[in-house]
């Protein structure tokens, strides 16, 4: 009985984490996109550390999560970080380029101008500042 | 002629919905109850039969009056998602009745792919049936009469209300 249970938990980890590596994959494709589509949006790279961040006006966790966690990771970083908002509906070419689907979705370009992280739907700032700090 | 008129939904009870589905049927798999899966596709049965998300009480007096969850109202067709999840229900009884005929890997595998479906609407914003539902309207199949939001690819949640 116990062994089965387990057997059966270890099978339901295993189809989770496949998931999870899909959405894994499918992220890095964003990563691509976004790496090839950097130059629709600066002539000239500003040398730091980039957030993209794609939103509409409409959406509800971008006004109470998203930009006050943005807003707070600016005051902390100051000129040391661009944070590049986009507004969907008045730029839906942008996001189809991007390949963003949904909003909040956040992408973070090192000083490089390299895409190395995106967050699809709510990044917190703790979890932002710790991407930061790997870029 | 197909309609374009766009209704408030509130995304948060289809989300409360999917999350709750996915918990229960990966806790039948893991504890080997059929009942279970039987009580998700009789739930999302009585949802579809009354036009609501199956587990939407869940959302209505637990999770929204005590402000767990906000509510995440767009404009967007009810009924793509009302189609979705009847889908979903006939997966579910096909499944729970392979179960209970002994057809384990047969009624395992339609739950998991009602998992899977939950999950890229919940945490992808992606409804396979209301994708299914916007492709059937091309084949002008009665009561498949809405499209999708403008500037939505069919089956995506909407990024904005068209008309506030």
């Amino acid at each position: 009985m116990n062994t089965e249970l387990l057997l059966r938990f270890g099978l339901a980890i295993g189809i989770i984490s496949l998931g999870i590596f899909i959405y894994w994959l499918i992220n890095q494709r964003l990563l691509v996109r976004a790496q090839n589509n950097v130059f629709t949006l600066f002539k000239q790279f500003p040398n730091k550390p980039v957030i993209v961040y794609f939103t509409t006006p409409d959406c509800v966790p971008c006004k109470t999560i998203q930009r006050p966690a943005l807003n707070q990771l600016s005051g902390l970083m100051g000129d040391k970080l661009e944070v590049v908002e986009i507004d969907a509906t008045q730029r839906p070419d942008l996001a189809r380029q991007w390949g963003v689907l949904s909003v909040p979705t956040t992408f973070l370009l090192n000083a490089r101008g390299e895409a190395r992280y995106v967050n699809n739907g709510v990044a917190r700032v703790e979890k932002l500042m710790e991407q930061l700090q790997t870029l | 002629m197909k309609s374009q008129t766009l209704q408030k939904v509130d995304h948060s009870a289809l989300k409360t919905n999917q999350i709750i589905i996915i918990t229960l049927n990966i806790l039948a798999f893991i504890l080997n109850q059929p009942w279970l899966a039987a009580f998700v596709a009789l739930m999302m049965g009585i949802g579809s039969a009354l036009k609501i998300p199956g587990f939407g009480f869940v959302y209505k007096f637990i999770l929204k009056p005590r402000g767990w969850m906000k509510p995440d109202v767009l404009d967007d067709n009810p009924e793509p998602h009302r189609f979705a999840q009847f889908l979903g229900f006939l997966f579910m009884t096909g499944g729970s009745v392979a179960l209970f005929l002994g057809s384990s890997v047969l009624g395992w595998s339609l739950v998991w792919l009602v998992v899977a479906l939950a999950a890229l609407n919940a945490f992808g914003g992606f409804c396979v049936g209301c994708a299914v539902y916007y492709w059937l309207v091309r084949f002008n199949l009665p009561g498949f009469t809405k499209q999708p939001p403008a500037g939505i690819f069919p089956g995506m949640k909407p990024k904005a209300s068209a008309n506030v």
